[in-house]
């Protein structure tokens, strides 16, 4: 607002206050780059301004669309002018926070934050994805909410693009506080998206939820970034890396209190990537609609962990010891969340965990000190599992809702639903890690340094293990909802039959519920329609090209590896060159064939145990199985327990002890609230009935008071000469 | 000398119209009598403008005074807020008296008060123009005076009601004990440093031992009777009362004129102090430092809490100001910080004066906008916060106003409140009073429990009955004000970083002259030797 007419002087006010310092050649960058967050902050404030107007056409969509696309666009600028000649700039914004302060008499410390961007390869990276999937992913919704035209679209897109805003800040930021703004803003747009039906009590749980595990992260994120401020002096990224680059080579023991800072930065990025123990909120934010699960719940919001990691690495390196548990809860996320994914029948909570599930490699890969493969992983991840999502969203918009694997079959050669299905195998295939797919080369650059890392077996063999059941879960879905007999059971939301309110027809649980055979006869499940199938095909042909950046361009041995090799998050990996897998040689070659035979055996159990031979639509062989492994199914499809046991830890705990407060409040703190309160008052009540009282009272107490304050002044002279 | 008159030139003004409008009250034309307040309105622009053409820093007459840029930052905003208010005292003296007249009974002149009423209110907002304008303590007590004099008749005309001559007596007699308090307290300061004008006081304390027991002591009692002025504790007894007592109107107009000349006269007295003290050399002399320290920690708290369980929006929004008075003081005490605007705690403080004065008035302004079926059958104003239930289904646009203001009083952000609260915040966690900084965040939080209570009942709750509800008074003028004023709240956000710009440049503080002259050896010392 106000703030932004302090642009054209940003030059001038950044040299008069001499913070040009650091260690990397830092540019100034043109101001043009400040319209990636302020072309979506227009959308958002036009989007606000047709909810108040009360508009009622698809005016939001196609606003966001373009503020997007233009984002998108000044984006590739800041690729072709920075990134790809492996340049930094620096954006000057706006002075955001300028404090001096210090205790009486001792040291003056200086609090300023600027709203400046920090823009290397790193940064765009993850804006090219994030305003490129954005864009096509807000043109998607303009079809899948057309039935909430009027104020809940609106109100949609106006949160859709203050994500987006949230997000670059989250990336684009110079220094931690901005990255804690963004950081904030996008749990706060994630909370009003995954509540978008806000009349289903499910939706709001969930959406209290995610905002309630996500503080837990951000109270570790804050702390940390407060320490890296007490031992800093400063949040600019440049001058903490000078700073980190000097601890680096002196050497020697660090405080604690330095080495505590990555471990609190991992507590926020557990949280808000939803790993191992705060993922729970992750699956039930599939309540919100599905391009919002697409966008910020799979391909943008919950990499922004992976990216605090990635762009803190410097501090992380310095304390190794940290990176080898960012390593072990990112293993043990993805096969624990792998597990959990293979026994659910809820498609998109399936895509969900398995979002949790990959994530977790991807903080495998920051962990064993492929900060390249995890970024690729998130790049080419970001593509498949979009893709995943909208086609879950498309057979969910075009079937009433319905979601249940057991419910659909044969999906795949209905008409109108081809593209859906060619764009879903390509995603699967991607996720399963079918050989020279994208998903396959990026996954592979994770799992064969796990084996290089001296130390790290034991991970590698899970993660290894985690792929298998990942290729499985993936192709059940494929084989069970795409392939096989036609057949559908439609869901509870009953689009375009009726008039009638989207937000009421929920049940009350939210899971997609068998209907009475009455409404299957007269439902048609409608094809999606140009702006779905524009979409899926662009998402799929992108997962299919990702791959190409694993080879090209060559001299940098891949597009990925260089541009994170010149950003901050290039890591200095103590490879063990002689090491070998199990004895068949290099990782790096043999995991190739490995992991290929293994999502490949994946996709063959799948197939065995989901297609062949099944006629109906709701049983398989796997029922088989399920009954002979006995409990173990449903354990794992009630999610190992995690939610009950949480309640059990911390919930009801917490309860008791609110009721215990409760109490406390209502008889200790109230009834001397109370006290207060009211003493004044029947004071006042009772000198009010003769004017010449109240009066005197008052004179009385004005005498007095000065009297006290004399007093007082007299006590402070006093003390001060003896 | 007859250009020192530039200096006044928005007090003349006011006065001019002041003659007239007396005059014109009087009249036995009615279409004269109602030209009042359009005439007042016109005199306060032309006040506004003259205040912005005022001599500023860069002028010849200003050099000496501590505060050389003040006069067109505090001139303007008195005049603009003047302005605001005047639409709402509409229909506050003479309504029933007129409309008999209108009925045919014959034209009384000694009957009618418009005149006077409208008399006043510019004369009190001449007399908080000329506190900030004073550089003679004489000059400032008369000013003081002025600001107070026609606040106490306003309060007893205020209604026609036996309970606002109540009000108007018990605040003629507190405020007179008050004033002979701050007297009492100029003429120690005049002992002790043998002069009544500000700048030579200043060289005085600015000398060695110049800031003795005795020019404490008379500060002390300055700063204590000038509280009566700005209702801080312990001369705060009296507002809650009053403001009940008084009309919603004139009730809105003490929230304002009598505080805004409490906070000139300390702002100029202070300066003549100087913030030059303190381990840092950048605090007020010690003793000064704690008094204000306790003054507003007390003030806040006190305010606050008392504001708690009143059932009463008058009472309610007369806590609040003290409390707002206790926030005020905090910038006071920061002082004028290193020379950045987010250190520059008297800036905070003249900002915040501005940005409490539109959303004060704006409550008021609303509650003044309606009325309600009186025991005696006629209508008066509304005071309880249940009268307020459902207001935005009702009166959409005096409901949202009052939402509106009582968020901005709340400080929550977006809104005007909170960049004025932001700003107290950073200058005195600059000035390192962190302790002072947790308890106004404490009663930020405590203000929670009432504004939100103001802003719930006419948002959330449901009318109870519509025959026993309130109403809107024929008067628009208050409808107006109070939307002007929630628009004001919402709009001035866009213009905040000139707003602050302007106040940093109103407190720039002289830096004293190196002190040349020997001080001649005291009678003293003399027979020492």
């Amino acid at each position: 607002m106000s703030l932004w007419t302090h642009i054209p002087g940003a030059f001038s006010t950044l040299a008069a206050t001499g913070v040009d310092a650091g260690v990397v050649d830092i540019e100034m960058g043109r101001p043009l780059f400040l319209l990636i967050p302020a072309l979506p902050a227009l959308a958002a404030l036009l989007c606000g301004l047709y909810w108040a107007l009360g508009v009622k056409s698809k005016f939001p969509a196609w606003t966001t669309v373009a503020a997007l696309a233009g984002s998108f666009a000044v984006t590739l600028v800041a690729y072709f002018e920075i990134a790809a000649p492996g340049l930094t700039h620096v954006v000057h914004g706006f002075r955001w926070i300028n404090i001096a302060f210090g205790a009486a008499g001792g040291e003056r410390m200086l609090f300023v934050a600027d709203f400046s961007l920090y823009i290397d390869s790193l940064t765009v990276l993850w804006m090219l994805f994030v305003t490129g999937l954005a864009t096509l992913i807000a043109l998607y919704a303009s079809e899948y909410m057309s039935d909430d035209v009027g104020p809940g679209y609106c109100r949609f897109f106006f949160a859709f693009s203050l994500f987006v805003v949230a997000m670059a800040c989250l990336v684009m930021g110079d220094n931690l506080l901005m990255l804690f703004l963004g950081w904030e803003g996008v749990g706060l747009c994630s909370y009003l998206l995954i509540g978008y039906f806000f009349k289903k009590p499910s939706a709001v749980n969930a959406a209290k939820k995610a905002f309630v595990m996500n503080r837990i992260g951000d109270l570790g994120l804050m702390i940390g970034i407060m320490l890296a401020f007490l031992h800093f002096g400063s949040l600019r990224y440049e001058e903490i890396f000078a700073q980190v680059a000097i601890l680096q080579q002196d050497g020697g023991d660090l405080a604690w209190t330095i080495k505590a800072i990555p471990y609190l930065l991992l507590v926020g990025a557990i949280g808000k990537s939803a790993q191992l123990p705060l993922f729970t909120w992750l699956p039930d934010a599939m309540e919100g609609p599905t391009p919002v699960s697409a966008l910020i719940h799979a391909a943008t919001m919950v990499t922004a962990g992976v990216y605090l990691v990635a762009r803190m690495y410097p501090i992380f390196l310095l304390t190794p010891e940290s990176l080898t548990l960012v390593a072990w809860i990112g293993g043990l996320t993805a096969l624990v969340a792998a597990t959990i994914g293979m026994a659910q029948y809820d498609i998109k909570r399936i895509m969900a965990y398995s979002t949790v599930s990959q994530l977790g490699f991807m903080f495998l890969g920051l962990g064993v000190l492929t900060s390249v493969g995890a970024a690729f992983h998130v790049f080419t991840h970001a593509f498949f599992k979009a893709a995943l999502f909208l086609c879950c969203g498309a057979v969910m918009h075009g079937f009433a809702g319905q979601l249940d694997l057991r419910k659909l079959s044969g999906v795949q050669f209905m008409k109108g639903w081809g593209i859906v299905g060619v764009a879903m195998f390509v995603g699967c295939i991607n996720l399963a890690g079918l050989p020279f797919t994208a998903g396959f080369f990026s996954k592979d650059m994770i799992l064969a340094e796990a084996f290089t890392t001296p130390g790290f077996t034991a991970l590698g063999v899970i993660a290894l293990l985690t792929a298998g059941i990942t290729a499985y879960y993936t192709f059940r879905v494929y084989f069970r909802v795409f392939l096989g007999p036609q057949h559908f059971e439609p869901g509870d939301e009953l689009h375009g039959h009726d008039e009638h309110d989207h937000d009421d027809s929920h049940g009350d649980d939210g899971e997609a519920k068998t209907h009475d055979d009455g409404h299957a006869h007269d439902f048609h499940p409608h094809p999606p329609g140009w702006a779905i199938n524009t979409v899926l095909v662009v998402l799929a042909v992108g997962s299919i090209l990702a791959a190409l950046a694993y080879v090209f361009p060559r001299e940098t041995g891949g597009w990925v590896k260089g541009l994170i090799s010149t950003s901050s998050a290039a890591g200095a990996a103590h490879h063990d060159h002689e090491a070998s897998f199990f004895g068949l040689g290099d990782p790096h070659k043999v995991m190739y064939y490995v992991s290929g035979v293994i999502a490949l055996v994946g996709i063959a159990i799948a197939w065995w145990l989901h297609l062949a031979g099944r006629t109906t639509a709701a049983t398989s062989r796997a029922d088989a199985i399920k009954q002979k492994i006995g409990p173990v199914g449903r354990w794992a499809e009630r999610k190992w327990y995690f939610d009950e046991i949480y309640d059990f830890l911390f919930r009801y705990p917490l309860l008791i002890f609110s009721h215990i407060f409760y109490l406390f409040d209502k008889l200790v703190i109230d009834g001397l609230v109370d006290l207060f309160g009211r003493s004044p008052r029947s004071v006042g009540a009772g000198v009010r009935p003769t004017q010449s009282g109240g009066l005197q009272n008052y004179a009385m107490g004005m005498a007095g008071g000065l009297a006290f304050i004399i007093v007082v002044a007299w006590l402070v002279v006093w003390r001060m000469s003896s | 000398m007859i250009e020192k008159l530039q200096i006044i030139h928005p007090e003349m003004a006011l006065f001019a119209a002041t003659c007239i409008v007396l005059l014109i009250g009087l009249s036995g034309r009615s279409a004269l009598r109602s030209a009042c307040a359009p005439l007042t309105g016109v005199a306060l622009l032309a006040a506004a403008w003259l205040g912005l053409q005022s001599p500023g820093a860069d002028s010849e007459l200003m050099q000496g005074m501590p505060f050389p840029g003040l006069l067109p930052y505090a001139k303007t905003l008195i005049a603009l807020i003047g302005l605001l208010i005047l639409p709402m005292l509409a229909g506050t003296v003479d309504r029933s008296y007129e409309k008999a007249v209108e009925r045919g009974e014959v034209y009384n002149p000694m009957r009618s008060t418009r005149g006077e009423f409208y008399a006043f209110f510019m004369l009190s907002l001449i007399g908080v123009m000329l506190c900030a304008t004073a550089d003679d303590l004489i000059w400032l007590f008369l000013a003081l005076e002025l600001t107070s004099l026609p606040t106490y008749i306003m309060v007893a005309m205020s209604t026609s009601r036996l309970r606002s001559q109540e009000a108007g007596v018990k605040y003629f007699f507190l405020g007179a004990f008050g004033a002979a308090m701050f007297l009492y307290g100029f003429a120690l300061l005049y002992g002790a440093t043998g002069s009544t004008f500000l700048s030579e006081i200043r060289e005085a304390m600015a000398e060695p031992g110049g800031a003795g027991p005795m020019a404490m002591l008379g500060l002390v009692m300055v700063i204590v009777g000038v509280s009566f002025k700005i209702a801080a504790v312990p001369m705060h007894f009296y507002a809650a009362d009053v403001y009940q007592g008084a009309g919603t109107t004139v009730a809105a107009f003490l929230a304002f004129a009598p505080k805004a000349a409490g906070f000139f006269t300390l702002l100029i007295l202070l300066g003549a102090v100087g913030w030059t003290h303190g381990p840092n050399g950048d605090a007020l002399p010690p003793e000064l430092r704690v008094i204000l320290w306790v003054i507003a920690a007390l003030t806040m708290t006190i305010g606050n809490t008392l504001a708690l369980l009143q059932t009463s929006v008058k009472r309610i929004l007369a806590y609040s100001s003290v409390a707002h008075s206790g926030y005020m003081l905090v910038g006071l005490i920061a002082g004028p910080g290193a020379g950045s605007i987010a250190s520059n705690g008297l800036a905070a403080m003249l900002f915040y004066l501005l940005c409490y004065g539109v959303m004060t008035t704006g409550a008021f302004a609303a509650i003044a906008a309606l009325e309600r079926r009186a025991a005696d059958g006629g209508r008066e104003e509304i005071d309880s916060i249940e009268d307020l239930r459902g207001l935005c289904r009702v009166y959409p646009l005096v409901g949202w106003s009052m939402v509106v203001c009582s968020l901005s009083l709340l400080g929550l952000p977006p809104l005007l409140g909170f960049f004025g609260k932001l700003m107290l915040f950073t200058s005195a966690i600059s000035a390192g009073e962190i302790v002072l900084v947790v308890v106004m965040g404490l009663n930020s939080a405590v203000a929670a429990f009432y504004y939100l209570r103001l802003a719930g009942y006419p948002l959330l709750e449901q009318r109870h009955d519509e025959a026993e509800s309130p109403t809107l008074t024929p008067a628009p003028g208050r409808r107006l004000a109070a939307c002007v004023a929630a628009v004001g709240v919402v709009a001035l956000v866009v213009f905040i970083s000139p707003l602050q710009r302007a106040s940093h440049e109103a407190t720039q503080l002289t830096p004293l002259p190196a002190v040349v002259e020997v001080k001649p050896a005291s009678e003293a010392e003399v027979a020492r030797r």
